[in-house]
């Protein structure tokens, strides 16, 4: 998305969902992951009759509640939406202003989806020519539309083409910047948001600065040290620039040199110690490899308010560290919701028992390893401090440093007088009233300047930047193979100085762009462009102008430095379609993947999987739990809710193995891993496929490890974790593990 | 069924009998401090308006998903003794989840981590912050010396607050490896 339009969020907020007059939603069960979320989606219905389509290949309380329903094949969403962009072509439904004025390289998307006619369409993605008929007109015509999304479209080796075609679609509908349109990522936890803002992510610095030089020496100025003794502190200048190890597989890292292994690039390395502050990393895919990786390691340590169930999957003996967090209750903090908006996180009691906040263990820890000083002198920066208060100070560092999000407006006061004036904000378009008057509740970002109000709705050129209006960013050049990639004449945010397309605002540019004059001190004071001016002269100016300081230029359908320029369909590493498998292949393998060399065509084709693992392997959350579900497993009356770990299974596949309702049964991966669960048969799967909840550790491959839990510390419901049997295979730009498109083999216990 | 059962199952003990029995009850487990044998009272209608008296509420936000709902928590005397919805949230406009409902039997569960401890010899054992910093920083550093900075990776969360995310990113950064990621990745 981000390489679509310049942000990859959620481009409008839950609230303005009500304003939409169809949704579609892909990959995405909010009914059960956001449930209060989900009461503005059917507020959309209550109100404009809006009408809810779901693809998904699972029969979920979404689609239950939904007026179409397209059961999918997993890992068949881009045949869809070509399939819904053949027919919107053919019929002449696009918005035809709209894609001459702001998107870039749709005629190749053109072509590709003259590809796919609904009879092909059909056959690949197991949906009726019928249906897909249906729900195009349905969606063209209902507009505004909303897409929605969730990692049904995410995980899967061909996740980050999922998620530029469903972008596509929405401009060519021309349903982007428009109150009730929009691509709404549903996230996940409370602060993936926020914390991916932060960049807790190998391949780039806070506010997705990257790791280039520039922007490693604008951090080290912005953070008070020597950008040489920062650098210092890595193995060498390249190892500062290059992307590390993810969360995916970080194992290969402790793996690689044994047979079998992939091979790694680790600054002659591999990894020995390993520090895990609340992630529950037996939620991740390849647990086996997971837990050889763990037994492995000098270190191990485990941050966390309940025992990270990573301690109870090894069989370490020595130096397994758990030390226990606080919750978030027990600290304070900003948190940003989905929609981009920022909430303040009171602290309601005191860290109980022994328990630290995080910040404090990281801080403890930098005093021991000397580097304390340079590194929280950030927090003193701003009005010469002699000392610091948290979390306030660190919000203030980021607004002071962040502008590429525009995360200047979040101060602590105002984050904080947001969250105690909530009442004071309109759940549709989140606009303030009274003393909040001119302000969007939680400010969501782009929040420019200390009082700007913040910007509900993305690339909104029907608002003024002032108000929250923007176009698409300028952040791919000015060209491409000779053509513009600005904005078109007369395609910008209301009442700009500036009517047409323009470039990214910069020191050079600003007085030719906004047509003002600088002051001599200006002049000087301004920094190199709007990512990097800490002086806030180009922010302000640009208000003052209605100019968007990212710049006014066109999306893009085509992302020329990807594998694949525009999207197109490769079938899932282990597909239960040999036939489609050899049409449409996955990627040839790639070489340091973040660090790992990672197989995608050779592990593809070494087999026909799909015949001894004929069925397709899907996993996802309950009503009850997120993520490992260790917090909601140790919660007393929730682990009642769903006290085992269960499958779901067709009655009919069940019946052809002999296995009953109730009964436990073997589900077996292509990696040669196997968990033992309960079947429990329901009819939301079709009959070639079963799902897992995710949310279950303590049991491994059909053995109980409950004895191996600290003495009272064993949460209220344990049992398998899912992903000992999802299968290998990795995103091509984010390396998200393919955990919705995978087989398996089931077998009676 | 055995009728002598059957008749004791369906014996009704009146409150006025039952009263009485408690209030024996009462009595031989009354100790001198209580003179009068009055042992219990009615709550007064304050108490019943009002069980936590002195307790203020917090506004807060759920930490379960993205959806940002409010949260009203009670504390009494530092203990979080109430939950209530925010009927004034402009996004959960009083909703909950049963995941939202539960946050503070999530925070007061009996099964936390309740201090920091070790694996040695294959034993957990407890130790005190002080002990258990000290060794993990010289492990990191000795780590850090022999095999280089890259010998090491940080998982962060989606779990932490926006603060602690930058300041764990930043950690990372002077450590010196760009080894660190965190659930949003999947």
């Amino acid at each position: 998305m981000a390489n679509t339009w310049g942000y990859g969020a959620m481009t409008n907020s839950l609230g303005d969902i009500q304003n939409a007059k169809a949704i579609i939603i892909f990959g995405a069960n909010p009914a059960v992951n956001h449930p209060v979320g989900f009461g503005h989606f059917l507020k959309a219905k209550e109100r404009n009759n809006a009408q809810i389509i779901v693809v998904d290949p699972r029969m979920t309380k979404t689609a239950a509640k939904a007026d179409y329903f397209a059961q999918i094949r997993p890992g068949t969403d881009i045949p869809f939406m070509y399939g819904m962009l053949h027919i919107i072509f053919k019929n002449g439904w696009e918005d035809k202003n709209f894609i001459n004025d702001r998107v870039y390289g749709l005629e190749d998307i053109r072509k590709e989806a003259s590809k796919w006619t609904p009879e092909k369409v059909a056959d690949v993605t197991g949906v009726s020519e019928e249906l897909l008929m249906q729900i195009t007109r349905v969606y063209a015509k209902s507009t505004p539309g909303t897409l929605i999304w969730a990692m049904g479209l995410t995980q899967h080796s061909i996740g980050s083409s999922n998620t530029r075609l469903a972008p596509i679609l929405q401009l060519s509908l021309g349903n982007m910047g428009k109150e009730g349109g929009g691509t709404n990522i549903l996230r996940g936890h409370d602060n993936v948001q926020g914390a991916t803002d932060m960049c807790c992510l190998s391949h780039t610095l806070p506010g997705y600065y990257g790791l280039s030089v520039g922007s490693w020496k604008y951090f080290a100025k912005s953070w008070g040290v020597d950008y040489e003794w920062l650098a210092g502190r890595f193995k060498n200048k390249k190892m500062m620039g290059a992307k590390g190890f993810t969360l995916a597989r970080w194992y290969a890292g402790v793996l690689a040199g044994k047979p079998g292994e992939d091979k790694i690039h680790n600054a002659g390395t591999n990894l020995k110690a390993l520090f895990v502050m609340g992630t529950g990393i037996t939620s991740i895919a390849q647990q086996a490899k997971v837990k050889e990786a763990l037994d492995e390691l000098e270190l191990v340590v485990l941050v966390d308010p309940f025992v990270n169930e990573a301690a109870i999957l090894t069989d370490k003996q020595d130096d397994v560290f758990i030390l226990p967090a606080a919750t978030q209750f027990e600290s304070s903090g900003s948190v940003s919701a989905t929609n981009r908006s920022a909430q303040w996180r009171y602290k309601v009691i005191e860290p109980m028992y022994e328990s630290k906040p995080d910040h404090e263990i990281l801080f403890e820890l930098a005093k021991r390893m000397d580097f304390y000083e340079e590194y929280t002198k950030g927090m003193l920066m701003k009005e010469n401090k002699k000392s610091y208060k948290f979390p306030e100070d660190a919000t203030d560092e980021i607004a002071r440093i962040i502008k590429t999000i525009g995360l200047t407006g979040w101060t602590h006061k105002r984050l904080k007088n947001h969250t105690d004036n909530w009442h004071m904000f309109d759940e549709v378009s989140l606009r303030g009233h009274g003393p909040m008057k001119g302000e969007y509740y939680g400010l969501p970002w782009p929040c420019w300047t200390e009082t700007h109000g913040g910007s509900p709705i993305l690339y909104n050129i029907d608002r003024s930047v002032k108000e929250g209006g923007m176009g698409f960013r300028n952040r791919f050049g000015l060209e491409h193979d000779g053509q513009n990639l600005l904005a078109g004449k007369g395609s910008a945010p209301k009442a700009g100085s500036n009517k047409d397309g323009y470039a990214e605002i910069t020191a050079k540019n600003i007085e030719s762009v906004l047509g003002i004059k600088l002051s001599a001190s200006e002049k000087k004071k301004i920094g190199k462009n709007w990512k990097v001016d800490t002086s806030n002269i180009i922010a302000e100016k640009c208000m003052e102008a209605g100019i968007a300081p990212y710049g006014n230029a066109k999306a893009r359908a085509k992302v020329w430095t990807f594998p694949d320029p525009i999207p197109i369909h490769r079938e899932p590493i282990h597909s239960p379609r040999q036939d489609l498998a050899k049409k449409y292949p996955s990627y040839k393998d790639k070489a340091n993947h973040y660090r790992v060399d990672t197989q995608y065509v050779s592990l593809q084709s070494k087999k026909n999987w799909s015949k001894e693992f004929p069925i397709n392997l899907i996993t996802g959350r309950l009503v009850s739990m997120n993520g490992a579900g260790l917090e909601n497993r140790a919660s007393k009356y929730l682990a009642a809710l769903d006290p085992e770990m269960f499958c779901d299974i067709h009655p009919g596949l069940a019946a052809t193995h002999g296995i009953r309702d109730g009964a436990m049964m073997w589900v077996h991966s292509p990696e040669g891993t196997k968990i033992k669960v309960k079947a429990k048969y329901s009819y939301s799967v079709k009959e070639d496929m079963v799902f897992l909840p995710f949310h279950y550790a303590g049991h491994f491959q059909g053995e109980d490890l409950s004895h191996k839990y600290p003495e009272g510390t064993k949460p209220y419901a344990v049992g398998e974790s899912a992903n000992t049997v999802t299968n290998y295979g990795y995103d091509i730009i984010t390396q998200i593990p393919e955990t919705k498109g995978g087989l398996c083999r089931i077998e009676k216990v | 069924m055995n009728k002598n059962t059957k008749d004791a199952l369906t014996t009704k003990i009146g409150r006025r009998s039952f009263l009485k029995m408690a209030a024996i009850a009462g009595a031989f487990g009354a100790t001198n401090a209580i003179a009068s044998g009055n042992v219990t009272r009615a709550a007064t209608d304050e108490e019943v308006k009002n069980p936590f008296p002195g307790s203020k509420n917090v506004r807060t936000i759920c930490t379960a998903c993205s959806v940002g709902c409010g949260i009203t928590a009670e504390v009494q005397n530092g203990v979080w003794v109430r939950q209530e919805v925010a009927q004034d949230h402009p996004i959960s406009l009083g909703g909950h989840c049963c995941k939202g409902a539960d946050m503070i039997d999530m925070v007061r569960s009996e099964v936390r981590l309740k201090y920091p401890m070790v694996k040695e010899g294959g034993q957990w054992k407890r130790i005190s912050w002080d002990i258990a910093y000290d060794r993990i920083s010289k492990k990191l550093m000795s780590l850090r010396e022999k095999s280089g900075p890259d010998s090491a990776i940080f998982l962060g969360s989606a779990k932490m607050s926006t603060e602690q995310a930058y300041y764990f990113r930043k950690f990372a950064a002077f450590y010196g490896t760009n080894n660190m990621d965190h659930q949003a990745r999947i």
